[in-house]
């Protein structure tokens, strides 16, 4: 019989529960998980969020943590979600075995650099913690109190696909055998920063969100963590089957999705394709459904590109716990397997008056037989992607190494003085005016990277970033720092997102093939250039972008001076090519 | 009515970055959105941080701002009756 992978082991920890067995009943019985603001302080506390009912050190409790040094949130999630994952999926001693640990976040431990950030700028023994936003970080972190020294990191940060993303590359690293044991997921914990970010664009609701509701209002915001424990072929331990994944852009908008929802139907034609299944094969989707206006019927056209007149039970789960950003999809890659094992299908809490032209999602239903799921997580700059799930083991074809490739344009900017050469490519000041340097520099590399190399639109875009858009993002931090949690500028929150490099340059090139950022510090590039060569050695690319971005501010060079750290360069942009021989 | 247009396309090319553009090039009666100087919808939501800002207007709904942000007289209009600053 073919390999397959299969999932051994899943934790979480979100709003409706602190461990698998909470969540399924919270679940089953339409238990909501949002509230009034408990642990985040923020001034707009008219907001309801979905917290997780535990205060940090509640959970450092619980995880035996006696260090009286603050940790942040996300990372206490995810140390909690992995050891329950971990004990499922009965993995004993993992010394010996290649393991490694994928995490999808954006916000990583902003929750805790916000809270310290005035004090740190005096405070020397504060400087252990992440000084800026490293999702890296966190990532290693939490492998150091999981007992995972061992595994091989890697960080995600493709925004609210991230945790999706992660799943997908433990599947690609599985089938390639390069691992044997792979935790993959995400996790996310609330911070003023992207509350006061999802408040700058307008779309957080003072009431519950009502998810393809005709009168929805906007989202609210969750937080949480899942995992997965995802191997080869775990037989009788297996819980269920990845059967297959899509990965697309939508390359339409930052913050917005295309009407007919391009990205989020070839992400879900695709896992389809993968999995060998035919739509009528599927009997449940966990849809993406944030509850903004713009959201819901983007996702709703695409699923009935999809499905046609024949659509599934369709929920979004964000009813329940609100919208967990770079966590979700595997928070709801949790809620679908429970769905398959348990034959139940979860309610559209929050939904009653149909929307025009959307889809009608379901109330929930129970003793039902679900052989094949479908999940979908979609993130800004349209980074859009669907996972199928199934209860049987699917097979799939060993990734082997089929074509060669070549490196054929490599391209760097270093020079701020250069940045206005992007008139050349006639990029103009109307469209220039909200690049940050650092959007700047990537975008006239990738463009000199392009023209050298002959191609118009690569077939695909991986970004490598350590700090993301630096600039743009610690100056929105000062400003809440500064100036309270209001008036704040929407122009730098839409460019804080890690992934909003990768997928300006999609936008651009009309790209709408897989698209992925990595954020894993000095590693970041080396992952990029891995999953790049994976793409075209088994001939799923011809041409692929990779390119390498990160700058640095005033700021943060001096947190890493006063930490004894390297002062990374002002300003680096390398994009190459790599062409299928 | 003069002086609030010049001060406010002032604040629309500040807060939209609207390099190598001044004032004088800002007609009040051409569209900003679309066909005219050809913001977007984050523009948009600039210009409702704008009136927030300074004139002591809180726009909840982004949907309203449609009507209001036609051009710069339809914004001084607006900002002239609803102003608490």
């Amino acid at each position: 019989m073919a390999d397959s992978i299969s999932i051994s082991g899943m934790g979480i920890v979100c709003s409706i529960g602190n461990n698998v067995g909470e969540v399924l009943s919270s679940l089953k019985e339409g238990r909501r998980g949002i509230r009034t603001m408990k642990y985040l302080n923020s001034r707009h506390n008219d907001l309801p969020v979905g917290e997780v009912m535990l205060s940090n050190d509640e959970m450092k409790a619980l995880l035996g943590i006696d260090d009286p040094a603050p940790v942040s949130r996300t990372t206490l999630m995810a140390v909690l979600a992995i050891r329950e994952a971990m004990e499922q999926a009965k993995l004993g001693d993992t010394r010996g075995k290649r393991v490694a640990l994928i995490s999808g976040t954006t916000v990583g431990v902003m929750d805790l650099t916000e809270q310290y950030f005035a004090q740190m700028k005096t405070d020397d023994s504060l400087l252990y913690m992440p000084q800026s936003n490293e999702c890296g970080r966190s990532t290693n972190e939490i492998a150091a109190l999981s007992g995972l020294e061992h595994a091989r990191t890697c960080t995600i940060s493709t925004a609210c696909s991230s945790a999706l993303n992660s799943i997908i590359i433990a599947a690609e690293m599985l089938k390639r055998d390069e691992v044997d044991i792979v935790i993959a997921g995400g996790t996310e914990g609330l911070s003023r920063f992207h509350l006061n970010g999802f408040n700058t664009l307008m779309i957080l609701d003072k009431e519950p969100c009502r998810p393809f509701d005709a009168t929805r209002a906007g989202l609210n915001l969750g937080e949480g963590a899942a995992f997965l424990v995802m191997e080869r072929n775990a037989g009788d331990r297996s819980l269920a089957y990845v059967a297959g994944y899509g990965n697309h852009c939508d390359a339409f908008h930052q913050t917005a999705s295309s009407e007919n929802g391009e990205g989020a139907y070839l992400a879900m034609a695709d896992a389809l394709a993968m999995a060998g299944l035919k739509p009528s094969d599927i009997q449940y989707v966990n849809a993406h459904g944030t509850g903004t206006p713009n959201n819901d019927p983007s996702e709703s056209n695409a699923l009935k590109r999809i499905f046609g007149d024949a659509m599934p039970e369709v929920s979004s789960t964000k009813g329940f716990t609100g919208h967990t950003t770079s966590a979700s999809g595997s928070i709801e890659s949790v809620f679908c397997i429970l769905a398959l094992m348990h034959g139940f299908t979860p309610a559209n809490i929050g939904f009653s008056h149909p929307m025009e032209g959307g889809i009608v999602p379901t109330k929930g239903s129970t003793g039902v037989n679900l052989e094949n799921v479908l999940c979908n997580a979609f993130g800004f700059g349209g980074n859009d992607s669907s996972l199928v799930l199934s209860k049987k083991p699917v097979g799939y074809e060993p990734l082997s190494t089929v074509y060669k490739y070549g490196i054929v344009a490599d391209e760097t900017v270093s020079d701020v003085a250069e940045l206005s050469r992007l008139k050349e490519f006639g990029i103009g000041p109307m469209e220039s005016r909200r690049m940050g340097k650092l959007m700047k520099a990537a975008t006239l590399s990738a463009l000199r990277a392009m023209e050298k190399a002959g191609v118009k639109c690569p077939d695909a875009i991986i970004s490598a970033t350590s700090k993301g858009m630096l600039e743009t993002s610690m100056q929105f931090l000062e400003d809440i720092e500064n100036n309270g949690e209001d008036q704040l500028k929407p122009t730098l929150f839409m460019q804080s997102t890690h992934n909003t490099i990768s997928s300006a340059i999609a936008i651009r090139t009309g790209c709408h093939g897989y698209n992925i950022t990595y954020s894993h510090g000095d590693k970041s590039m080396d992952l990029a250039l891995e999953d790049a060569v994976r793409l075209i050695e088994s001939g799923k690319a011809e041409y692929v972008l990779v390119g390498c971005y990160d700058e640095s501010i005033p700021l943060t060079d001096a947190f890493a001076e006063r930490a004894g750290e390297p002062v990374p360069q002002p300003l680096y942009a390398r994009s190459l090519i790599l062409k299928r021989l | 009515m003069e002086e609030l247009k010049i001060a406010l396309k002032e604040q629309i090319i500040d807060a939209l970055n609207l390099e190598e553009m001044t004032a004088d090039d800002i007609d009040n009666e051409a569209p900003l959105f679309g066909d005219g100087l050809g913001l977007d919808s984050i523009d948009a939501l600039e210009l409702i941080v704008i009136l927030d800002k300074f004139y002591g207007i809180k726009l909840s709904n982004p949907a309203e701002g449609k009507a209001i942000f036609t051009n710069i007289d339809t914004i001084a209009d607006y900002i002239a009756k609803n102003r608490t600053k």
